[in-house]
Order: C-alpha cells, then structure tokens, then sequence
C-alpha cells in the first residue's frame, strides 16, 4: 500500500474518494450490519428502529423473507421457515440427518452433491443459499441507509469455524453479490470494538458466551496491532444449556410427567423468561399454565447454583486458552464480555473472579462484534489511510493429511499465525506405485476417524520408482481469512498436482470441541493405538514383500525346506496381525526378517549374476 | 510492491544477528513491523498478482517467526544455516547418560498423577526442568561459538527432549488443577 501517493504528470490526482463499507455479524439466532459514518460506528436498524434481525429466513412462493416477518410465521408454517441455519454452514449429509432428528425441516440428499439441501416451497436450498438471504437482507438495509452500493463487507464468524464452514461462509457472501474484504473472528471483532475505544496496549482475553457456543481468545494489542496468541472454546456451553438446566429442576420441583413436546416448549420458554428476570432481580416467578397452572419461586441463588458446574467449565476453557498463548492469569490486562449471555450476573462475577479483574462490558455484547467488523471493513475499504491497525489471527484447528493405517500426519498445528504455508515430504509405499490419494483433515486428534474430512484429492502421473524412492511435497497454504489451498508434487519428476480444496462436510463447534477435549483425554490412548497402527502397517509390508519375491524366484533360489521355513513365520504373523500388541508384532516382524536374511542375500547375488551375464543394469529387478 | 530478498536468512529478514541469544523485543517489533508491510489486509484493494504475493510473503514471514521465536527451532536452524545436517526427529541418540536422563524424567512425570500432592510435585519437576533447559541452551551456545555443530546439534536435540517433557507436565499440570 503506497503511503505517499505520487501522481504522475497527467494522471489524474483526485482525491481518495470515501467507499462504503459495512461489517456483518452474521449470528446464530440474530444477525446485524453496522458502518463507520463521520468517524463513529452505528449499528443500521430497520425501518421500525431495530438493530437486530432474527436470522430466520421464511419462503415464499416468490420471495424470501428475512427476521421479524420470518419469525412470525415460524409457528405457522415451520417447514418453509428457516432458523439457526449457520448450524448447517460447511456440513455434511450425515451431518444433517443428524441434525435433521432436532431441526424440523425436510432434508433432502440429492444425488451427485455433498451438500444437503432443505425442501421449501422454492425449492431445495442449501444452507449457503438460505444464509446469502439474510446476508442480502442486511446489504439492502445498508444500502438504504448509506444512499449506495456497498464496496465491501467484512463478515465475522467463530473462532472456531473450519475451512468448511468458512468457505461456505465466503460462498454465502458471494452468492448475495457481496464483495467480501475479509473474514473476520468474532473475538477479535470484539476486541477490536474495545481496543479502538480505549486505545489499550497489553493483552486481553475474549470471553465470549452465546445461546449456543463459548469461544475464548488471548490477545495481544500493541499500537493497533492485534495478534491472537490462542483461541479456544467449549460450544457445548450456551445460554441455551443454563435454560435446561432450569427447565429440569421446573420439572423436578413441579413433579411433571408425561412430558410431551408442547409441555416441553412451555417449560423451556418459561425458563428462559425466569433466566432474564433473574439477570435483574433477586425472585423470579415461574407460571406453567398446563392441566392446572403451576407456579413457582426461584431465587438467584437456587439458579446460580444450577449453573455454577456450567460457568466454571468454561473457565476451564479459559485456562486452556491461557497456557495454549503461554500467559499467566496475572498478565491479562483486560477481559471483554461478549454474546447475549455474559448478561447473567454469575457469569460476570465468576469471570471477574477467576481473572481477577472487572471484566469490561460497557458495549452492548450482542452488537459488540458488528462494531469492530465495521472498523476494519473502513480500513480495508482504504478510508483510513493513516490508520496502522492490523489483526494478526491464528489458526483455530490443526491441519493434516492421512497417512498408513488411517493416523492423521499434522503439518500445520492450530495456534500457528495464518497465513502460514507449510510443507512436508511423503514417499510411496509400494514398488511402481505411480499415483495417489490424498486426504485432508482437520482436528487435533490422531486418528483420521476421529478428526474432521475436509476433502480428498489424487496426485496421478508419478514415474515408477521402487518403495520409497518418489519425494512427495505436499503444501498446505492458509490465507488471512483461514481458508486453505493444497498443492502436491513429486520433487524427482516434477510432476505436480494444485488442488484448491473444495468443502465436503463441515464441522459444528461442538464437534470441533468435543474433538479438542476428546484428544486431551485420549492422548494416552492415541499413542498406544498409533503404534499399534504402525506395526500392522508394517507387518502388511513384510507379508507383501515375501509373497511377492516367493512368487518371483523362491523356487529358483530356495529348497522346499527353506520356502516352508519362511512361509511358517509369514503366516504366524498374518495371522496375529489384527489381534497381536505392537510389541508382539515387532517381535514377530524381526524374526521374519531374521529367518529370511539368507533369502535376500541369494536375492541380492542372483540379480548381480544376472546383470554381469550381458543384460542392461535398468531390466534388473532390485 | 517491494518484495524481499527470499534469499537472506531469517535472521537477516528481522534485522537480528545469527546467534542463539536473541533480542526478543526486536525480534516481535520486527515481526508486527513486517507484517504490516506486507500482510494481505494491505492490499485487499490490489490486483491479484500482489494478492497472492502478500500472502507469500506473509506466509513467508510467519514461518520465520515461528522458528526464531522457539528456542529448539532456533538452534536448529542456527546449525542449518551453518552447513549442519539436521537428522529428522526420529533418529535416536546413541548417549546412553541422557537416554537414562529421558527415561527417568518420563517416569518422574508419570509417577506425579498419583504421587501424594501431585502439583507441588510437578512444580518441583517444572523448576528442574526450566534449569536444565537454561543449562542445556548455555552448552548449546558453548559448543557453537567453537564451532563444534555435532556438539552443538546434540544439545539442541536434548533442548528438544526438554521441552517435550515440558509440554507433557503441562498437560499433566492442567488434569490435575483444580479450582
């Protein structure tokens, strides 16, 4: 970016001209669009005064409609109306069939496609596409208020989003005719809402707890630079959680049975409107109009000690998110409160507490993060020329291929400041092997079954080389907005294959972290099995390997004796492979290796005589 | 866009002289200073050659910080870029005294889970710890201001032991709290 702008004689030297820009917080249950205008952030309401939009989207025969319109007709007419649809960004079929137990939409899975699609009266749509309507919504909204088309928007979304569900996030932004800036982590939109404001130095922690996911980040400001040194998070964990949680112990102290859906709607309303009366006043009271109407007294007290277990699990996740950045409590200089449910005064107070400081929410935490989408969509828009803020992000998940025996081989560990590019050297496993596949994943764990599918591809066209002898490099790049491109290549030959990887499933937050947690329980675990993994891989080898040199010249070089003295300790091997420990497997392995010594030595004498009687060197078999 | 020389170490890349001991104030400068040279948000309005440019660069850039900010990956790439072969992590050490070091420090590790008040315990082990990789990284610098890189890689691999058992008594240290 030139600083000090030279014009040429006769080039034009028109002033910078101002180029509209907004920020999208593009939410779970609600969605908002702000912009910088004359210097200060406003969040843009509708014609009726609000900010929010519900992000429901309802179907028409002819259009769509988007937030309270939408959410009215929701009760009406459920199969044509959308909610919570980025719970399906970047997913999968099997995803979905999951989901589709809990969601009440019908599902459709069309041939030939990856991505589910959800049967409304305008057709099977994917979530990409219902997503672009709330996006379209919002940029209408913007539009209007600002008087023009939209130059760029920046769009936030989780820390914790894969590249599945962020591409389908850009796919979102793309398919409402957006130009997208950037993609933006929620917790650094915060921190950048706060950090402009109070023009802070030192590092801070994002706290982050909304209806459905907790997100935690460190970061560290220095002079507008923002660098995020850990993310983390526990997207079990939401408001919604401390809503059941009190809607059991209405069920437990009503002595409800029978309980059926309807009941179960009452119940969970009635909970959540005692859970925001609690955020105010010490006595909430709980009326459930059901056969005869109950009614109940709840104190603080009796929901904050229903809700402790919850908040301090995500302390827990604070303090992960701690020794991931390599900080000390202590050295937090400021902890911002984010999402809709840091509003509930024990969630305050446990957080001040653990941090040891009073916790800053003088921003309105459900527009919190729009704020400082909009900041940086006005200086990438290039209206602030002399502003020197720059986010530094990480990214959330570890990347990995698959290799032998289903284990995930990690070339880029999460926390890593992206863009990053990385690479790493594989070799083939067979003789004349001249292609192969493959696999992308992303999670921390070291299974391939355990971690999350991004999308295979196949490197085809390698010469034919022995076992070993082909140097595959594969690159992994990620760009600022987290999305990663592969590129594969074999370095003798040259031959190289460029793939951009294209989202088969996504991840929800609950997997990712459900695979975080998962991988620091079964660490132990992981180990174990891996090294079991790799002696089958290797048992599968030896066994390959003296089949294949029996079939070539074992009759030629070795007595019947000697054939069935190998053949004995093959199949004694072959036979344990899926049931021996690792140990027992290598043992077995070196006895082969042992006991066929001789065997590879005549191997090795025949393939000289051979070559010394007049035949070229290449039309030997090594 | 002016693109820098690929060619230059990474020490050379942020203005630091090629030793173990580094300036880690200048070292982080260096890094928020390049990055806002050359960082994609820095040409969101550029043609797509400086796109994807930047990205290198940045990409570029990150590598280089991730290596001299760790100090294992900074000794190793000190004797790198000083002519040493690097074995890949696999290969084992043949210097049974620190092979009986490892051993005995796994177990120690290990044994803390269910030892008597396992946090003091790992505190204990996490001082030790940090005073060995202090001494290890001193002979480290020793043995490569002489010149001598076998000696030098071989206590760059015993940093690297180091600092896995420190990650391991990390994560154990993390089980085990309570609050």
């Amino acid at each position: 970016m030139a600083l000090l702008q030279i014009s040429e004689p006769g080039e034009s030297s028109a002033p910078h001209q101002h180029r509209n820009s907004v920020g999208i917080d593009l939410g779970t249950t609600n969605s908002l669009v702000a912009t910088v205008r004359s210097g200060k952030v406003v969040c843009l309401p509708d014609e009726q005064g609000r900010c929010l939009l519900p992000s429901i989207v309802h179907f028409e025969s002819a259009c769509a409609l988007v937030g309270y319109q939408a959410q009215a007709l929701q009760s009406s007419d459920p199969l044509n109306t959308v909610a919570s649809v980025k719970r399906l960004m970047g997913r999968g079929q099997e995803d979905v069939i999951q989901l589709g137990k809990v969601l009440p939409y019908e599902f459709v899975v069309s041939e030939g496609s990856n991505v589910p699609r959800i049967r409304t009266r305008c057709g099977d749509l994917s979530a990409v596409e219902i997503s672009s309507e709330i996006l379209r919504a919002l940029a209408q909204r913007a539009g209007q208020s600002i008087g023009g088309d939209l130059d760029g928007v920046v769009i936030t979304v989780p820390a914790y989003f894969d590249d599945a569900q962020r591409q389908a996030t850009r796919d979102a932004a793309t398919l409402a005719g957006l130009n997208l800036f950037r993609l933006l982590n929620e917790p650094t939109a915060a921190a950048v809402a706060y950090g402009l404001d109070q023009d802070t130095d030192g590092l801070i922690a994002v706290y982050d707890l909304g209806g459905g996911t907790f997100d935690i980040s460190v970061l560290r400001l220095n002079k507008g630079v923002f660098e995020v040194l850990a993310t983390g998070g526990d997207s079990s964990l939401g408001g919604d959680d401390m809503d059941h949680l009190l809607g059991e112990w209405i069920i437990t102290t009503a002595g409800f049975s029978d309980i059926d859906a309807i009941l179960a709607r009452k119940i969970l309303i009635a909970a959540r409107t005692a859970k925001e009366q609690l955020t105010i006043h010490d006595v909430a009271v709980i009326m459930i109009d059901h056969e005869q109407q109950w009614g109940h007294e709840i104190h603080r007290k009796e929901f904050e000690e229903l809700i402790q277990p919850l908040v301090k699990k995500t302390l827990l996740a604070c303090r992960r998110a701690l020794r991931d950045a390599g900080v000390g409590k202590d050295e937090i200089d400021e902890v911002i409160m984010v999402g809709g449910s840091t509003r509930v005064p024990l969630v305050l107070s446990m957080v001040g507490e653990y941090f040891e400081r009073k916790p800053m929410c003088e921003h309105d935490p459900d527009k919190v993060v729009a704020v400082g989408a909009a900041i940086q969509a006005d200086i990438l828009a290039g209206n602030k020329p002399d502003s020197g803020m720059l986010l530094l992000d990480v990214l959330p998940l570890s990347l990995g291929i698959e290799t032998m025996g289903g284990l995930s081989e990690k070339i880029i560990n999460r926390n890593i400041a992206i863009p990053v590019t990385r690479a790493q050297e594989f070799t083939t496993f067979k003789d004349g092997q001249t292609a192969m596949s493959i696999h992308v994943v992303q999670g921390e764990r070291e299974l391939i079954s355990d971690c999350r599918s991004l999308a295979r591809f196949e490197l085809r066209g390698f010469p034919p080389m022995t076992a070993g002898a082909a140097r595959i490099r594969v690159t992994y790049q990620v760009d600022a907005d987290g999305l990663m491109s592969v590129s594969a290549e074999e370095l003798t030959s040259g031959v190289a294959a460029d793939i951009v990887v294209k989202p088969s499933y996504g991840l929800t937050d609950a997997e990712i972290e459900s695979m975080l947690r998962a991988s620091m329980e079964h660490a132990r675990e992981d180990i174990v099995l891996r090294m079991l993994k790799e002696q089958q891989v290797e048992a599968s080898r030896v066994i390959e390997a003296i089949d294949a040199a029996l079939a070539q010249d074992g009759e030629n070089l070795l007595s019947e004796s000697e054939i069935a003295q190998i053949r004995e300790r093959r199949d004694a091997l072959e036979a344990v492979i899926e049931t021996a420990s690792a140990d027992e497997l290598k043992r077995l392995i070196k006895a082969i290796e042992e006991a066929s010594e001789f065997y590879v030595a005549r191997r090795m004498n025949a393939s000289l005589k051979q070559a010394l009687t007049g035949k070229k060197i290449d039309e030997v078999d090594v | 866009m002016q693109a820098p020389d690929f060619s230059q170490t990474y020490f050379e890349l942020f203005g630091l002289s090629p030793v173990f001991d580094i300036d880690r104030a200048r070292l982080q400068a260096e890094q928020q200073r390049l990055q806002a040279t050359y960082h994609p948000d820095r040409y969101v309005n550029a043609d797509d050659r400086d796109k994807r440019v930047s990205v290198q660069i940045a990409s570029w850039v990150n590598q280089a910080y991730e290596i001299l900010q760790d100090p294992v990956k900074r000794s190793r790439y000190l004797l790198e870029i000083n002519g040493a072969t690097i074995p890949d992590d696999s290969s084992t050490t043949s210097d049974t005294e620190f092979l009986m070091e490892q051993i005995e420090l796994r177990e120690e590790v290990e044994a803390c889970r269910h030892g008597e008040d396992p946090l003091r315990k790992c505190e204990q082990i996490e001082i030790r710890l940090v005073q060995r990789a202090d001494q290890l990284a001193a002979e480290f610098v020793t043995h490569f201001e002489a010149r001598d890189l076998d000696a030098a890689l071989l206590s760059s691999r015993k940093m690297q032991f180091i600092q896995r058992i420190q990650q391991q008594l990390s994560e154990l240290q993390f089980d085990l709290e309570d609050f």
